[in-house]
């Protein structure tokens, strides 16, 4: 059904994403990239996909500047996109940028706590996140008022209402409030896939769920696994979970629950994908062990970061394989930040003359 | 000569250098800002943007004012932008150390101490 | 060192005398003890710039390893956290304390780092993504920094020595260069001075003494003559029967031996 009228209104981006995902760099590409000496090769590799953003560089140019240049390839396309975008599927395009907008608003509050010209963070600002009224936010110059500001001139305001106060901007950790605003913005996000008349029952929906589930299950085990040590209570920490996903409700409350890595093993025991991450995590020791990424001491293993981030791409790989949804375009926009991930990994591999380690990048086509 | 009370106090490292190394030196936990109402940072961002008047100021301030800091560790790209700074500075305390940025990788020919082992060795 | 012109302004005495040999003495003692010191001093500052040397290349490598530890956390936390480093740092965890190592008499510093418990700015940081990487990142680098201070102790080390090693080196060279050939000029000239002094002594004498031998024989000469002359006059004084003793009567017997030789030529 979904499929006589979805082509009216959004077969051209349809099109057009699918376009893009088949420009995304393939197994090949990256192992001819991992050959690469210095970066001006790399360059040279990264010429049919990236020429036009990267002539601009100059030669050896560093890695930060050429993460920029792609991560600009990518904006681009995403505003083309969404220019074209109508309807829900331009709801949902924003919803994609929301994420990136509660990293820029923490970046802001960040700012003013500390009583910054926060008219300089505005450059340091993910692109995706921008929203034409955030220069506003910088005329402010308290936590009252950028709090105001906030509620009234972005996006973000549902997700501060009920659960923040301005005064908690001030008092707490900044890490804290950009999850519980986060878990929000997942909430919403998820609701939004799963109730809007056009996407509900659809594989928009089906997609979007399996993708927002993941990232809610991701988050809650990272924040239960680095709360470790720091002084978030357990009760904080049960805010801070999405309140959906595979592992809700009874993984998430063992997870509040744990206090070190093997609670939170038993936690995620009941989905067999996760328990497989933390059995292959799991041999490389205890909490302190699984945190890195194919690690500097120990580079026998994967860290569980890099698992979750392999298995993202997968079903964001999945994600192409339905017609007719909204899904492609988010299951775009992470293939490609895993791209751009992976160019500067290897980049920096190359600079910093670690070659042993260039492998780590993940590649899933 | 140094005397005992001339270096006693400086328990602090101070950092001139672009955002990496400065976020990495930070990580470790060298960062330290003073009581208020000064506020004084013992770490400089330099970017593109920043004069190189900021930086010797932020030298000197790190090396003359400060009597908390023992050592100075400054990107070698940036110590090449106040070289004549670097290399007339001929005090112990605090050391002044040049050390490799992310994007530059470290050169020992321009090292100020380095060059003064080769010229007293001859070489 | 032009020689006599180079010498101390002192009194050629014995006193004097004296007291430059016990300078000269104190001086060649003094000069071999700084110049074992600064041979110590030497040996230790090669050994220092050969680990300076190392340490430096060293550096190299350690920061690239950590520079890649951040880059992993670039990586994990899928953005830059620089900012929010910076604004969250207070208090410094990693703090370095100075100690003193005693080579030859010179007190090296060394710098020895410690940290403080209990305070993290950073415990949040990549609470929801890549907080372990971070973690990881604060070790590597706080290995690093632990690198760099041992370098800057190294450093500090180089530099202190040098100065001193300058000053020994100065004090040795002014010892054996001026201070030694200098006092023994001294003593050269005492030495000279007395002997000098000595040799007009010695012909001073020589005179007097030859005077006083000439004196004597014209004293001797003279008494002689009167002796002579007195056995003389007693021989006729004999016959003449004047008695000696008494002036006018010798007086009047004068006249009248006069008369009386008179009488008798």
């Amino acid at each position: 059904m979904e499929g006589l009228l979805f082509n009216v209104n959004n077969g051209y981006i349809e099109g057009i994403v699918r376009g893009y995902r088949n420009g995304l760099l393939t197994s090949t590409n990256y192992t001819n990239m991992t050959q690469c000496e210095s970066i001006d090769d790399l360059k040279l590799q990264l010429g049919p996909a990236y020429g036009d953003f990267l002539a601009s560089l100059p030669p050896n140019p560093s890695t930060s500047s050429l993460a920029a240049k792609t991560t600009d390839k990518l904006v681009s396309e995403f505003r083309y996109v969404r220019a074209n975008a109508v309807g829900s599927l331009a709801r949902f395009m924003d919803y994609v940028t929301y994420g990136y907008m509660i990293d820029n608003v923490a970046l802001l509050i960040t700012g003013t706590l500390h009583e910054r010209d926060t008219r300089e963070l505005l450059d340091r600002c993910h692109p995706l996140g921008w929203f034409e009224t955030m220069p506003v936010l910088c005329v402010a110059t308290n936590i009252e008022e950028l709090y105001n500001s906030v509620l009234i001139e972005t996006p973000l305001a549902p997700y501060f209402k009920g659960s923040l106060s301005h005064q908690d901007l001030d008092e707490l950790n900044i890490e804290i409030v950009r999850n519980t605003l986060y878990k929000n913005y997942l909430e919403d996000f998820y609701n939004f896939v799963n109730n809007h008349p056009d996407m509900a029952g659809t594989p928009t929906a089906e997609v979007m769920s399996e993708l927002l589930e993941f990232e809610a299950d991701r988050r809650a085990i990272n924040i239960t696994l680095n709360s470790f040590g720091t002084e978030l209570s357990k009760a904080d920490r049960k805010k801070l979970y999405p309140s959906f996903g595979r592992l809700y409700p009874e993984g998430t409350l063992m997870l509040s629950r744990a206090d070190d890595f093997e609670g939170v093993r038993l936690a995620v025991d009941g989905v067999a994908d996760y328990k497989q991450f933390f059995e292959a995590a799991g041999l490389g020791g205890g909490p302190g062990g699984p945190g890195n990424m194919g690690g500097g001491s120990g580079a026998e293993g994967k860290s569980l970061e890099d698992m979750f981030y392999q298995k993202e791409m997968e079903i964001s790989k999945g994600a192409f394989t339905r017609q007719f949804t909204f899904a492609v375009v988010y299951a775009w926009v992470k293939l490609r930040e895993q791209e751009i991930r992976n160019i500067t990994w290897i980049a920096e591999c190359i600079a910093q003359n670690q070659k042993e380690r260039i492998n780590n990048y993940i590649s899933v086509f | 000569m140094a005397t005992q009370a001339d270096f006693k106090d400086r328990q602090f490292l101070a950092v001139i250098g672009d955002e990496d190394s400065i976020t990495g030196l930070l990580l470790a936990g060298i960062g330290h800002v003073t009581q208020p109402p000064d506020n004084q940072k013992n770490f400089l961002v330099v970017d593109n943007k920043t004069e190189t008047a900021a930086i010797e100021a932020a030298f000197e301030r790190f090396t003359t004012e400060r009597k908390d800091i023992g050592i100075v560790l400054i990107n070698q790209h940036i110590a090449d932008r106040i070289r004549h700074r670097i290399d007339t500075y001929t005090q112990a305390f605090p050391t002044v150390l040049e050390i490799p940025s992310k994007d530059h990788p470290y050169d020992p020919e321009k090292d100020s101490v380095l060059r003064r082992v080769r010229r007293l060795f001859g070489e | 060192m032009s020689g006599a012109a180079d010498r101390e302004a002192v009194f050629p005495t014995r006193q004097s005398l004296g007291i430059m040999k016990a300078k000269l003495k104190g001086a060649e003692t003094g000069h071999s003890l700084l110049k074992r010191k600064s041979e110590a001093l030497t040996k230790r500052f090669r050994e220092i710039t050969r680990r300076i040397d190392e340490a430096k290349r060293k550096m190299g490598r350690v920061m690239q390893i950590a520079s890649l530890s951040l880059a992993e956390v670039t990586y994990a936390v899928g953005g830059n956290i620089g900012y929010q480093i910076q604004e969250s740092a207070k208090s410094a965890r990693f703090r370095i304390r100075a100690k003193q190592e005693n080579v030859s008499g010179v007190l090296l510093p060394a710098f020895e780092s410690y940290t403080t418990e209990g305070n993290n700015d950073f415990a949040m940081t990549g609470l929801g993504k890549g907080g372990q990487q971070v973690q990881r990142c604060r070790e590597t680098y706080a290995r690093a920094v632990e690198a760099l201070v041992e370098l800057a102790s190294l450093q500090t080390a180089f530099v202190i020595l040098d100065e001193v090693i300058k000053v020994v080196n100065r004090r040795v060279n002014a010892i054996e260069h001026v201070i030694i050939p200098r006092t023994e000029n001294t003593i050269k000239y005492i030495n000279s001075e007395l002997d000098e002094l000595d040799r007009e002594e010695f012909y001073r004498l020589k005179k007097v003494a030859n005077k006083k031998a000439r004196d004597t024989a014209a004293a001797d000469a003279e008494m002689k003559e009167k002796k002579a002359q007195q056995q003389l006059l007693l021989e006729s004084g004999q016959e003449n029967e004047v008695p000696a003793a008494e002036g006018p009567d010798t007086t009047t017997d004068i006249l009248a031996a006069e008369e009386d030789q008179d009488v008798i030529f």
